[in-house]
């Protein structure tokens, strides 16, 4: 190891005297490391909020509601304000020229574009 | 960048008896850690675990927090990214948490057996107990800490903000964080969770937004665009509209207000070195080469030369002294003589002495007059074509069909010579007569030309178009192409088109295929080659660049337009970067990313912006506090790293003001640090008395169960 790397002390030692059982012990090699670890979805799947009262906050039913307003609908490309919808590329567009850039767009771009706003197709 | 990691190892560890209580504010993107009763944080990082790999000893490692760029060159880091341990603002990911906490605690000083000391940590409002649990785990069996308390980032940071006299007992903390955003009602100083509400939308989204929307901007600098420094633009540059749609009018009408509030981020960029013209000397240096290196060249051609005429010499006075020999040889004697020299009859000796003959006029530069002697000579030479069949030998038939052939092909060249000589002859007519237009009528001579040149342009486009395109206009002319049936020309999709259904038509019904003497006209039309649009084209062409030629001639004004035949290869020629390729303009952005914390539609999170959660929040009040809401908006206190874009306040006051009922008295107001102020609160509710009651012991964990661990809440008020 470089000694400018050990003088920054950037490396997290493996041993630490203040652990009680150390990360070798508790994952030692060959045993697969990144062991699988529950995501929020199956967090919250686990935790049945539904036998509990309804008027008990948890951590679903905190969330907010959907927004009462309407939606802004803003130009993909640019940002502007967006009155028009091109039916072949589903994105929003402002005026002409934008219009004729998004017909140019490699679909690559498109897509990224539309899952900026979590519209792309999703292919599985 | 205005947070600043902090990660000097402190040296004073032994000095805190153990009844002090170690702060962690686990934010999901900053890591603080200090002692209660203190002012600040000691050790501050960001959240992240990163895992690499040592370039030259090949050991994975572990790597905590931000650290200095230059020095992650030793480390392969292309395998692995930074990690969180967070999915959203939920702790999942312990394995990681584990190495945070480690990485904290070994700055922090810690070198005892275990960390003898209570800990006070912040999770997210309503955190599920699944992760509490097992934060609590890690830390009691991990590192041996004694009790642990757990409390809400944003209800410490509003009750700090609280006892300075910024906002009152009943209020509302706007939290927009890292990865989320809350609305916390208080009633008499205790957070109500029943009437929070979250929406998944915090900085870490503005970041990625901005990011995304960079990269696709300017594709060829997306390298540049790494997340830190994306987060640093953000920082610096972005702010809050207070109309979005007012603000965007004036970018989109592109006024003098807009061009100012544009941002440049001027890349590095060294201007490609130019080339100077050669000099005088150069030139004639280079020129006295080439004439040097013709030279050598011709003398080797020249003596090449000169050795072939030797050689073929030398063969022809061989062959010559062979004839004169054969004729003192008998003729009995012949075949044993010629044996000896390969050849096996006086006549080939003959036809290669007329070859080497040949070859040698031609070496020498002289004209073959072949041609000339053989019309002359017509007759003789094809003197068996007008002899009937059946009056010849083998050998005359053999004879008679070398010279048919030879007479057509005769025949054919000078056709073909007529043809040449009567276009050419055409052309000068043509040209006399148009002459004598142009000097009949300059002006309407021109005019027609010019109209003709037009005409043929556009012609030659459109059929080009035709051919690209397959008659799909779409608008964008040139390059449209999306999809494979765009790529083929209108002949090319015929074809197709009757392959496909003759494919088709051969499966169903009662198969009457070649019943009609039209059926087998499919195959014509199927074959490929009946391009017959190519032919047309070429003589369009041909035309074209006649009249151009002669507008140049005639025409001072005349351009050739240039994107008729060159302009694919005007494209692709490489334009010289400028200083402007190397900027990276903020425009509309600036004011876009952030405008999603308001709007979270905008990337496609169908929840409440922050200034109608504050609606919901109040109306989410319970009816035994109802008295309550009038003071709420009085007393609105904005916290987290995502509210310090200019124009929060401003903006969350109008969208306020629109959704509660008129004559509200609306009072906001920012911490007094937005993003320390929350370990500041807790680690003042750590060092007072209450606080031991207020811990979870080891005891407590393994004793009473998970349901206990549930209904476990911190006290904000004593």
């Amino acid at each position: 190891m470089e000694h400018e790397v050990i003088e920054a002390e950037l490396v997290l030692p493996t041993h630490l005297s203040f652990k009680k059982v150390q990360m070798y012990e508790k994952f030692p090699k060959g045993q697969s490391r990144g062991r699988h670890w529950k995501h929020l979805k199956q967090i919250i799947q686990a935790e049945n909020y539904q036998n509990y009262p309804a008027d008990e906050p948890n951590y679903v039913n905190i969330e907010s509601p959907p927004s009462m307003h309407p939606n802004k609908k803003i130009c993909d490309i640019t940002g502007y304000e967006a009155p028009y919808h091109d039916p072949r590329t589903k994105l929003r567009y402002a005026n002409t020229e934008v219009f004729k850039q998004i017909r140019s767009l490699p679909n690559e771009y498109v897509q990224s574009y539309l899952a900026l706003r979590n519209a792309a197709v999703v292919l599985r | 960048m205005p947070f600043i990691s902090q990660i000097q190892r402190q040296s004073d560890y032994h000095r805190f008896p153990p009844s002090v209580p170690i702060v962690i504010d686990n934010g999901a993107s900053y890591f603080r850690i200090g002692w209660a009763g203190e002012s600040e944080p000691r050790i501050i990082f960001r959240n992240i675990v990163q895992r690499p790999r040592h370039k030259t000893t090949g050991e994975t490692v572990t790597i905590v927090g931000d650290h200095d760029p230059a020095l992650l060159k030793y480390f392969d880091c292309t395998r692995s990214g930074p990690r969180s341990a967070f999915d959203a603002d939920v702790v999942f990911q312990f394995e990681i948490m584990e190495y945070i906490l480690d990485f904290a605690f070994d700055r922090l000083g810690a070198d005892g057996s275990e960390i003898d000391h209570p800990v006070l940590i912040t999770e997210c409002p309503c955190n599920p107990v699944q992760s509490r649990s097992k934060m609590a785990e890690l830390l009691f069996e991990t590192y041996g800490v004694p009790s642990v308390a757990f409390g809400v980032a944003a209800a410490f940071s509003y009750k700090y903000n609280q006892k300075r006299g910024i906002c009152d007992r009943n209020g509302l903390a706007i939290c927009s964080g890292f990865t989320t955003s809350h609305v916390i009602p208080f009633v008499n100083g205790e957070p109500v969770y029943e009437a929070c509400c979250r929406t998944n939308v915090g900085g870490y989204h503005v970041t990625d937004y901005l990011k995304q929307l960079l990269s696709l901007k300017y594709p060829h600098h997306m390298s540049r665009l790494s997340w830190e420094k994306v987060e640093d633009l953000k920082m610096e540059h972005c702010y809050i509209a207070q109309d979005y749609a007012s603000e965007v009018g004036l970018f989109q009408k592109g006024t003098k207000e807009a061009e100012q509030k544009a941002r440049c981020w001027q890349l590095p960029w060294t201007p490609a070195p130019v080339e100077l013209p050669p000099s005088e000397e150069e030139i004639s240096r280079k020129a006295a080469l080439r004439e040097k290196q013709g030279q050598r060249l011709r003398e080797m051609a020249e003596a090449k030369r000169s050795s072939k005429i030797n050689e073929l010499e030398n063969e022809l006075n061989g062959l010559e002294f062979l004839i004169q020999q054969l004729q003192h040889v008998g003729e009995k004697d012949i075949p044993s003589f010629l044996s000896t020299t390969g050849y096996v009859s006086k006549q080939e000796i003959e036809s290669a002495i007329v070859k080497t003959t040949q070859s040698l006029r031609k070496a020498k530069g002289e004209q073959i007059e072949n041609e000339e002697k053989a019309d002359t000579s017509n007759a003789e030479k094809y003197n068996l074509l007008n002899v009937d069949d059946s009056l010849l030998t083998h050998e005359q038939l053999k004879e008679k069909k070398r010279q048919l052939f030879l007479k057509t092909t005769s025949e054919g060249r000078n056709r073909a010579r007529q043809k040449r000589i009567d276009e050419e002859l055409q052309r000068e007519k043509q040209n006399k007569l148009e002459e004598a237009k142009r000097l009949e009528n300059p002006e309407a001579y021109l005019e027609q030309l010019r109209a003709k040149y037009t005409d043929l342009c556009e012609k030659i486009e459109q059929k080009k178009r035709l051919k690209t395109n397959g008659g799909n206009t779409n608008g964008n002319g040139v390059s449209g192409g999306v999809g494979r049936g765009e790529r083929l020309s209108a002949a090319q999709k015929e074809r197709m088109r009757l392959l496909t259904t003759a494919a088709f038509d051969r499966g169903k019904g009662e198969d009457t295929f070649g019943i009609r003497d039209e059926d087998w006209q499919l195959y014509k039309l199927m074959s490929k080659d009946n391009d017959d649009e190519d032919e047309k084209q070429d003589e369009d062409e041909a035309e074209l660049s006649r009249i151009s030629s002669r507008l140049r001639d005639i025409d001072p004004t005349f351009t050739p337009k240039t994107d008729v035949g060159s302009s694919v290869s005007e494209a692709s020629r490489p334009r010289p970067l400028t200083k402007e390729d190397f900027q990276i303009i903020l425009g509309v952005e600036r004011f876009r990313c952030p405008e999603i914390l308001f709007n979270p539609n905008i990337i496609g999170i169908d929840q409440a912006g922050l200034d109608e959660m504050a609606g919901v929040s109040i109306r989410r009040l319970p009816s035994k506090v109802r008295g309550a809401e009038e003071g709420m908006t009085n007393s609105i206190l904005i916290i987290g790293g995502s509210c310090l874009y200019p124009g929060m306040s401003e903006r969350l006051e109008s969208g306020i003001r629109m959704i509660r009922p008129c004559g509200t008295s609306i009072r906001i107001n920012k911490a007094s640090d937005p993003i320390l102020d929350a370990w500041r609160g807790a680690a003042a509710y750590a060092a007072a008395v209450q606080f031991p009651q207020q811990t979870i012991k080891k005891m407590d964990y393994y004793e009473k169960g998970e349901e206990w661990l549930r209904k476990y809440q911190f006290r904000y008020t004593h």
